[in-house]
């Protein structure tokens, strides 16, 4: 049976419209309704939270029910914490944390969206950047002497930059291989790849790499002049417009790279339909294992941005970009530069978790919760789509399937 | 390349119980060529030594638990076409329902029921989110994980003021149980005998373990009949083989995956519980204190080829690593650094999936079925 | 006369498309009544309506096994039954024989057969296995079917599954049997084999419906005949006074000329060399065996067989999709047995593959994105790895105009086009490749009688300007009136080229069962590389020897 009267308004030449997305993932009707619905279980989630714990005087009560927590000063600290107080410092340390955060982000959100636009399921953005992070630090540590000022930005950044892209990618091409020449699955390999990269950067930065100087396990902290200029930004801070700037350049030209050329072309085949791919002539394996490199690529790059401006050397116990790139592509429905938006909103989740922490007693892994349901929602376009009929039912307008769906992104 | 591929020809050629003989050979080959790489040939000695320790197979069968009742799940779970890659998020939220029951309760036991009900509970948003929403199983299992990983130490912190949990009671060994039995004749004569039975070198083991072990070893036959004597078990296959042919036979294929997806809750909730409740607490850090066992058990029942006794072989193939890895890790006899003893398991995880990644999934595995489709 | 089944008025709609309106059908008890029609008219539709897959938008369904009583008006007395699920159904005695077996692969004989009505014991511990096996035992005597009950399905043929499917219905208390195309897996021998069957079960008092789109079958295992055409009733006619033109005519709504002829071929060189090649399948059994033939400039090569005696597995060696086990595979001379699929179309190798929807076109990519499948890095439309989406474009629109694909709408995707309308793209495609060699595969396969027509009149043409084609496909009618030599396939081998025009359908169905007829009218063999046509005549001999052993050892 025809599956409807699609084709309408789709432009064929957008950068990339998430026509080319996985059915499952694709949900091109938008990350709100998810996105929506997350955010209300958290609400719940913060309000039992509060019936939990124990408190002098609620913070909050409802239908006469006090609540230790209170749900609304949890948002406006998670949502509008991350901007701090952009009106008399637009260049304020929250807002610089929420960018720092976002460019991170960008990165390893691109790097799952490519693997994803492959059919390759990607979750070793982790172990990716953290091995990309490690040895962009390294490389810079061991050629940083001889050159110093504006000349030593550089040389040391693009080498840097260089070193982690390369890193990851290998580190990516590795699950890659094992999934196009040994059919092994890509989630457990990526997953298990990912507590080994752990493991040995730990072992790399707390034994032969170790900054002497520290107790912590970590490396020698990078000379200034080898970090991203910050650009507007006031030193101490993270954040760095050069490299949001970069993040943002590499978006686009993935996007492009999917949508306008050959090989993303033969990705983007392989991922939708692996058997039409091969009947078009597309190397399947040689398109995994060059996916998964890029895509690893990408996360190594994430690494070493994420040393290049926030970390200033590597340290064990990186944040989770890479798990919660998975949750910006996902959201992004796979599009590169949609991906940009995802960042951004994580970055905003990421930054307002500390805000959390610091100005209320609810626990910031309730961004953790919300990623997981953010995810989960997302998966399951149906929901949503079943919801928006109902109001279909009710109207008696449209009709067509897209229609509806947009019906029930405007409504939730 | 073609060299692997004859290898792995002649690989898909033997039978289940060959297959995991040869990943334990690959695995002890891998283990002992890293040794050598590491060392001397006395080093290999020692290692073998190590293996061969009581406290080894001890510890082995202690860090089996969580995993193979995973992997149980797991087995009924893609058995019935629902590709549950959630189990490690099962693991996790069961571990800390499990000590957060004991808190509340006081009694090993009811939290241990605490920690089923919150697997089962999360395993239901996955089922209902997977049969009655059509979600991609995998991203959804995945989903699965993140809440799993968010929500536990949340809930940690909410509860005791911190990611870790703080201490409760752990569950009895067996010869505490006899012990403390009631019955005079039982606590004294079975306490003698099971006394006599621990001495035993390297066996005595399986005589003075958690009842958890025991209880595992139970599930795993009881899984084995429920899959193939069953109705329920014929059920279960067919749905995740052919679930047309289910549906058109007239059984509700919804509810068949429902119950397999719960059960795999149940399992699952009892393998994290029993997780946590042998340390006495939840360790909520990073990865958590699951830290990969439900994945590793994936990965145990794919390489038993579905087959709950295969699966409980793997098991104790990885347990075993991991035992080793920590006996390893507490008597320095390696020159290797602990950081990458640790990486032991996951690396022969991934070597294993390499060497045998081909198995037969289940026909309808991650596919959602809708009746009347066609 | 007492009626078994009737569907009165039945309209069943989905989103956009009715697939039946206002059907009415009485089957009468004890009878074989056919419900024949084109792919798309509805046939299977109404069935599933009648075992409770769907439930109808209007209209009542009755069902009786044993007869419906009937008022004195011609009424059913009964109230008319209400399926909300296949079980509902199998309870009111209906049971149905899907076109894709229902069956479990891994599991055996008797544990399909009971599965969902398994017989316990230790209060529900266990599956009584002997029991099981018992009722299967008993069945297929009292029906007189041969079946193993521990047999795993995966081992055994498709007649046999067949016949247990019929088993399950039976075991499931069923009186009213629906077969949805129970041939067309099946060779000759077991179709007869299959009727058999039916007027058994018919002399037993069970009544069958059985869905067919072929006008013979219907016409000889029937007793009556129901037409559908675009969803609706057309005509039920007693099969005992009707013509085969007279059903073509309903199902088709004009005349149809049932043979196409087609005008004399004028062979060059061989463009397609196939020599020796060996193949194995996915489960690694060989399912190509030492297969041979050379496709010539100008002429139409066609394969016939029942599907799945490796023509597919073929079909991928030659095209490059499937590495074959030994053999060579030359085009225009030059051997190609290692080239990539990529290189092997770049040397002028066309492909209709057979699914078009796995294979064929990428369902969620619009029509310009699959102009471009197959040659996305090959000039004009790729640029140092750079695609012009306008040519591309262009490309699309050229193949969409020159062969009528509606909608003629280069941003349509792919899955909203119908059948016919995607083969169509597909081919155009192909062609406008220019190809030395045109390998079609089931390329009128589900597509409606328009579309198949002129696909069939651009193989022709094609061949006419002197291009070569292999032609696949288990269609007799369609490969015997398309090609100019006709090779028959059987468990992977090439068991006779014959000569299309003087060989009989019973000769062709004989081969196609394994046997070998006499009198066979053999087409000249040519096999390029070694040249000479006695030598090769040799070997064809030894080919056809070597089956006969082999069916002897069976």
């Amino acid at each position: 049976m025809t599956d409807g009267d699609r084709g309408d308004g789709i432009d064929a030449d957008g950068p990339d419209d998430g026509d080319g997305a996985d059915d499952a993932v694709a949900a091109a009707d938008g990350g709100r309704p998810p996105l929506l619905l997350s955010v209300a279980i958290g609400f719940l989630l913060v309000l039992l939270a509060g019936r939990m714990t124990t408190c002098a005087s609620a913070a909050y009560s409802l239908l006469g029910v006090g609540f230790c927590y209170d749900p609304f000063v949890v948002y406006e600290s998670l949502f509008l914490g991350a901007f701090g107080d952009v009106a008399s410092d637009p260049l304020n340390g929250q807002l610089a944390t929420t960018l720092s955060e976002t460019t991170v982000l960008v990165f390893t959100g691109v790097a799952v969206a490519v693997a994803f636009k492959a059919g390759v399921f990607n979750i070793g953005g982790q172990g990716q950047l953290v091995f990309g992070a490690l040895a962009s630090a390294l490389a810079v540590v061991a050629v940083a002497d001889p050159v110093s000022g504006v000349a030593g930005t550089l040389v040391l950044v693009p080498l840097a930059l260089a070193v982690g892209a390369l890193v990851g990618g290998i580190y990516g091409a590795i699950p890659g291989a094992l999934k196009a020449y040994a059919d092994a699955n890509e989630v457990i390999t990526t997953i298990m790849l990912n507590f080994v990269a752990t493991s040995v950067a730990l072992y790399l930065a707390g034994g032969p790499f170790k900054d002497p100087d520290s107790f912590a396990n970590q490396t020698r902290a990078l000379p200034e002049y080898a970090l991203f200029p910050k650009a507007l930004f006031p030193g101490r801070a993270d954040a760095s417009l050069p490299a949001l700037a970069l993040a943002v350049l590499v978006a686009v030209a993935v996007a492009y790279l999917l949508r306008r050329t050959a090989f993303g072309y033969d990705v983007r085949t392989s991922g939708l339909q692996p058997e039409a791919a091969e009947y078009g002539g597309v190397d399947a394996a040689r398109t995994v294992v060059a996916s998964m490199a890029l895509s690893g690529a990408l996360a190594g790059l994430g690494g070493a941005v994420y040393v290049l401006t926030i970390a200033g050397n590597f340290q064990t116990g990186v944040p989770d970009y890479g798990f919660d790139g998975i949750t910006v592509s996902i959201l992004a429905g796979n599009n590169p530069v949609g991906a940009v938006a995802a960042a951004l909103l994580f970055g905003v989740l990421k930054s307002g978790s500390i805000v959390v922490d610091v100005g209320t007693d609810v626990p910031p892994q309730l961004v953790g919760v919300l990623r997981g349901l953010i995810v989960l929602f997302v998966a399951m376009p149906e929901f949503f789509r079943m919801i928006g009929r109902r109001v279909d039912v009710r109207d008696r307008f449209g009709g067509s399937r897209d229609a509806v769906a947009t019906d029930g992104g405007e409504e939730a | 390349m073609s060299a692997a591929s004859r290898l792995r020809e002649r690989v898909d050629g033997l039978g289940t119980r060959a297959t995991v003989a040869l990943g334990a050979a690959a695995l002890l080959a891998v283990a002992l060529a890293g040794a050598v790489a590491a060392g001397a040939g006395d080093v290999v000695a020692a290692v073998l030594g190590l293996l061969f320790q009581r406290s080894t197979l001890s510890a082995a069968l202690r860090l089996s638990v969580p995993i193979a009742f995973a992997a149980l799940g797991g087995i009924f779970a893609e058995k019935a076409g629902v590709i549950n890659i959630g189990l490690e998020g099962l693991l996790i939220v069961s571990a800390f329902g499990g000590v957060y029951g004991t808190h509340v309760t006081g009694s090993v036991w009811l939290g241990l029921l605490g920690g089923v009900v919150a697997a089962v509970l999360l395993a239901l948003l996955f089922a209902v989110v997977c049969i009655e929403f059509r979600a991609d199983q995998i991203i959804a299992g995945l989903a699965i994980w993140l809440i799993a990983l968010g929500l536990a130490p949340f809930a940690s912190k909410v509860v005791f003021g911190s990611k870790n949990s703080a201490t409760v009671g752990t569950v009895p060994g067996l010869r505490g149980l006899v012990a403390n039995s009631g019955l005079p004749f039982v606590a004294t004569v079975g306490g003698d005998a099971l006394d006599a039975l621990a001495g035993i070198p390297f066996f005595g083991a399986l005589f003075d373990a958690s009842p958890m072990v025991y209880l595992m070893f139970l599930a795993v036959g009881a899984s084995w009949w429920t899959l193939n004597r069953t109705a329920f078990g014929r059920r279960v296959r067919a749905s995740g083989e052919n679930p047309r042919a289910l549906d058109t036979a007239g059984v509700d294929v919804s509810r068949v995956r429902y119950a397999a997806v719960l059960l795999s809750g149940v399992l699952a909730g009892v393998g994290g519980a029993a997780l946590s409740l042998s340390l006495g607490q939840f360790i909520g850090n990073g990865p958590t204190m699951v830290n990969g066992k439900g994945f590793i058990a994936i990965v145990t029942y794919l390489l038993g080829n579905y087959n709950p006794v295969g699966a409980l072989l793997s098991t104790l193939l990885f347990a075993g690593l991991d035992a080793l890895q920590l006996t390893l890790q507490g008597q320095d006899v390696l020159a290797v650094p602990r950081p990458l003893v640790r990486t032991i398991p996951y690396v022969s995880v991934v070597v294993v999936l390499a060497l045998f990644g081909r198995t037969r999934l289940p026909e309808a595995a991650g596919e959602h079925y809708e009746s009347g489709e066609e | 006369m007492t009626e078994a089944v009737r569907l009165d008025s039945i309209t069943k709609r989905f989103p956009g498309v009715v697939a039946n309106d206002d059907v009415t059908l009485s089957v009468e008890r004890g009878t074989v009544h056919a419900l024949l029609g084109e792919n798309g008219a509805g046939k299977t539709t109404l069935m599933n309506v009648l075992y409770g897959l769907y439930e109808p938008t209007e209209g009542a369904v009755y069902v009786d096994g044993d007869g419906l009583a009937t008022d004195a008006d011609g009424g059913i007395a009964a109230a008319p039954r209400r399926f909300d699920s296949p079980r509902d159904a199998i309870d009111a005695g209906v049971g149905m024989i899907h076109q894709h077996f229902m069956l479990v692969d891994p599991m055996t004989v008797a544990e399909n057969i009971t599965l969902g009505n398994e017989p316990r014991k230790w209060g529900g511990l266990a599956v009584d296995r002997d029991a099981a096996r018992e009722a299967v035992v008993d069945l297929s005597r009292r029906y007189g079917f041969d079946v193993d009950p521990d047999a795993r399905i995966a081992d055994v043929g498709v007649g046999v599954q067949q016949r247990v499917e019929i088993l399950k219905a039976l075991y499931r208390g069923a009186e009213v049997l629906v077969l949805d195309e129970p041939t067309a897996v099946l060779t000759p021998q077991e179709v007869e084999d299959l009727f058999e069957v039916l007027a058994e079960l018919t002399d037993a008092g069970k009544t069958i419906v059985f869905i067919t789109h072929k006008l013979g079958e219907a016409l000889s295992a029937a007793d009556e005949v129901t037409v559908l055409r675009d969803g609706r009733n057309v005509g039920t006619v007693e099969t005992a006074g009707t013509s085969r033109e007279e059903l073509a005519e309903l199902m088709v709504g004009r005349e149809v000329v049932l043979d196409t002829e087609t005008p004399p071929a004028t062979p060059g060189d061989p463009a397609l060399t196939v020599d020796g090649v060996t193949a194995r399948d996915d489960r690694d059994v060989v399912a190509v065996d030492d297969v041979s033939f050379a496709v010539r400039e100008g002429e139409v090569f066609g394969i016939a067989g029942v599907d799945g005696n490796g023509q597919s597995e073929l079909v991928e060696a030659i095209t490059g999709l499937h590495d074959p086990d030994a053999g060579r595979i030359e085009l225009a001379g030059t051997d190609v047995t290692d080239a990539s699929r990529r290189e092997r179309a770049r040397a002028g190798m066309a492909y209709v593959p057979e699914d078009r929807q796995e294979r064929g076109l990428v369902m969620s990519f619009d029509l310009t994105e699959n102009g471009v499948l197959g040659s996305q890095h090959d000039a004009p439309f790729s640029r140092g790895g750079r695609l012009d989406w306008d040519r591309v474009d262009e490309h699309a629109r050229g193949v969409i105009d020159e062969y009528d694909v509606r909608p003629p709408d280069p941003g349509a995707d792919a899955r909203s086009l119908s059948g016919g309308n995607q083969q169509k793209f597909i081919v155009g495609r192909e062609f406008a490749r220019d190809p030395v060699c045109m390998v079609a595969s089931h390329p009128t396969r589900g597509v409606d009688i328009g579309s198949t027509e002129f696909i069939h009149d651009r193989l022709v043409g094609l061949r006419d300007e002197g291009h070569a084609v292999l032609l696949v496909s288990s269609k007799l009618d369609e490969v015997r009136s398309l090609s100019d030599r006709l090779a028959v396939m059987y468990r992977g081998r090439v068991v006779a080229v014959v000569d299309p025009e003087a060989v009989t359908e019973e000769q062709l169905g004989l081969l196609m069962a394994g046997e070998t007829p006499a009198d066979l009218p053999r087409a000249g063999r040519v096999v390029g590389g070694d040249g000479g046509t006695p030598d090769a005549d040799a070997r064809r001999t030894t080919a056809v020897d070597d089956v006969d052993a082999e069916a002897t050892d069976d």
